[in-house]
C-alpha cells in the first residue's frame, strides 16, 4: 500500500513546468556580467556613484598629465597635472600626493594635495590629510588635525534651485491649474 | 551655528586627551562678528589652522573664509620651544610659510593668541605682514595673556560656538617671549588706524585692531 502511492506521486511532480532545472539557468548565468545591459531583472534607479564601477591609482603609481573619469576614481600614488571626475566620487588615499587641480561631485581627502579642489556636492578632510589650495563647494567636513592652508568658497546650488522653484510657485499661484500639474509632476508645493 | 556649551565650563577636548576645553565669552570676537552682521561676501582669515566649527559658522554667515596654521608654521619653523629658536635662519622660514597672501586679500582675520609667542624682531615683521594682506578697514581680533607673573603661557586652538563664546582647546603650554602691556601693543600696532582693547577676567587681554 504505502510503496503504490509513492509511484502515483511521482509522475505528479515531473508534471510540474514551474521549476526550471538547473542545467537550463547556468548558461545565462555564465553570460551576464555586472555591467551586461542583457540583464532580466528590473533594475533599480542607480545614482551617480553607482552606475558606473571605480577606478583606482594604486600607491606606486605616478600620472603626470590630464586624468578625466567617467566613474568613481581612488588615487593612492603620484598624479600630477588635472583631476576630473564629473558625477562621481574621487578619494584620494592616504598615501597619494596629487599636486593637481582635482574636480568631482564628491571628493574624499586623506593624503597630501597641492591644488585647488572643486566639489559640486561635498568635501570630507580627514584628520591625516593635508590640502594645500582654494576649496569651492557646497559642502565641506573637515576632521580635527587636518592641515589646510587656502580659501574655503561655499556655493549652494541648491539655494538657487529653490529660488527658482519658488519663482515658480509664485508663478502658479496665478494659475492654479498649472499649480496643480506641477505638484502632480513632483516638485513640492506650500 | 550655534553649539549648547555653557560658557566658563569644562568639557572634553577633540585634540588633546590632557587638558579640558574650556568654553569662554569672548566681547572682542562679538564686536568682530557685530561688524560682519549686515553684509556678506567678505573674506575672513582664520590662522588658527582649520577647524569645522570656525568654517561652518563663517560660512554660514554667508562669508569666504581661509585658513592658516600660524602656529603650526611655528612649531615647524622653531620646534617646541618657540622664545629661545627665533633665529634669523628659523625666522626667515617662517615668513617664506606665513601669511604669503596678496595683498589687500581679507576684510577680517582672526589671530587668536599666536602673536604672543613671536620674539621681536619677527613679531613686527608677522604684524607687517597681517597689516598688508588687510584690507583698509579691515579688523584683526588678537589675545594676548595679561598676567606678566607666568613665564609659560598656555597656547589654544579657538573654536567659534556662537557670537559671544569660543572654546578653547588646549595646545601646549610654551615658554613667554616678551610680556604685552596696553603700551606694547601699540606699538606693535602703531600703524593701524585703531586699537580697541578688551581685559577679560581670565588674564586675556583681546585686542581689536582696523587696519
Amino acid at each position: 500500500m504505502w510503496s503504490k502511492r509513492k509511484e502515483d506521486e511521482l509522475p505528479q511532480r515531473q508534471e510540474k513546468p514551474a521549476m526550471p532545472s538547473v542545467t537550463a539557468v547556468e548558461p545565462q548565468r555564465k553570460e551576464t556580467t555586472m555591467s551586461s545591459p542583457s540583464r532580466t531583472f528590473e533594475p533599480e534607479p542607480l545614482t551617480p556613484s553607482r552606475s558606473g564601477g571605480s577606478a583606482a591609482l594604486g600607491k606606486n603609481v605616478t600620472v603626470k598629465g590630464q586624468i578625466f573619469a567617467r566613474e568613481d576614481l581612488t588615487i593612492d600614488g603620484e598624479v600630477e597635472g588635472t583631476v576630473e571626475c564629473h558625477e562621481h566620487r574621487l578619494t584620494i588615499g592616504p598615501n597619494a600626493r596629487v599636486q593637481a587641480g582635482l574636480k568631482a561631485r564628491e571628493i574624499i581627502i586623506q593624503g597630501s594635495i597641492q591644488g585647488n579642489v572643486d566639489a559640486t556636492d561635498k568635501i570630507d578632510i580627514k584628520k591625516e590629510a593635508k590640502l594645500v589650495g582654494d576649496i569651492k563647494t557646497s559642502r565641506i567636513v573637515i576632521e580635527d588635525g587636518a592641515y589646510f592652508k587656502g580659501s574655503i568658497d561655499i556655493s549652494k546650488p541648491q539655494a538657487r534651485a529653490q529660488a527658482q522653484q519658488g519663482g515658480a510657485a509664485t508663478g502658479a499661484t496665478a494659475q492654479p491649474a498649472a499649480a496643480a500639474a506641477t505638484s502632480q509632476a513632483g516638485t513640492p508645493s506650500r | 551655528m550655534k553649539f549648547a556649551v555653557p560658557r566658563g565650563t569644562f568639557v572634553k577636548s577633540a585634540s588633546s586627551d590632557h587638558a579640558p576645553a574650556i568654553a569662554r565669552h569672548s566681547s572682542g570676537f562679538d564686536q568682530f562678528y557685530a561688524t560682519l552682521k549686515g553684509t556678506e561676501g567678505l573674506s575672513i582669515l582664520d590662522l588658527s589652522g582649520a577647524s569645522q566649527a570656525n568654517i561652518s559658522f563663517i560660512t554660514e554667515a554667508g562669508h569666504r573664509i581661509s585658513s592658516d596654521d600660524l602656529v603650526g608654521a611655528m612649531l615647524q619653523s622653531f620646534g617646541d620651544d618657540f622664545g629661545e629658536s627665533q633665529t634669523d635662519g628659523k625666522a626667515a622660514r617662517f615668513l617664506e610659510q606665513a601669511l604669503t597672501f596678496p595683498a589687500e586679500t581679507f576684510d577680517g582675520a582672526l589671530v587668536w593668541d599666536a602673536f604672543q609667542f613671536l620674539a621681536p624682531p619677527l613679531i613686527d615683521q608677522t604684524v607687517e605682514r597681517l597689516l598688508r594682506v588687510m584690507r583698509p578697514g579691515g579688523l584683526i581680533l588678537a589675545f594676548f595673556n595679561a598676567d606678566e607673573k607666568m613665564k609659560k603661557i598656555p597656547l589654544y586652538s579657538y573654536r567659534i560656538q556662537d557670537s559671544k563664546t569660543l572654546l578653547q582647546i588646549p595646545r601646549g603650554m610654551p615658554q613667554r617671549v616678551q610680556n604685552f602691556n596696553n603700551r606694547t601693543i601699540e606699538k606693535l600696532f602703531e600703524d593701524a588706524s585703531s586699537v580697541k582693547f578688551f581685559l577679560t577676567r581670565d588674564h586675556l587681554r583681546e585686542v581689536l585692531v582696523r587696519r
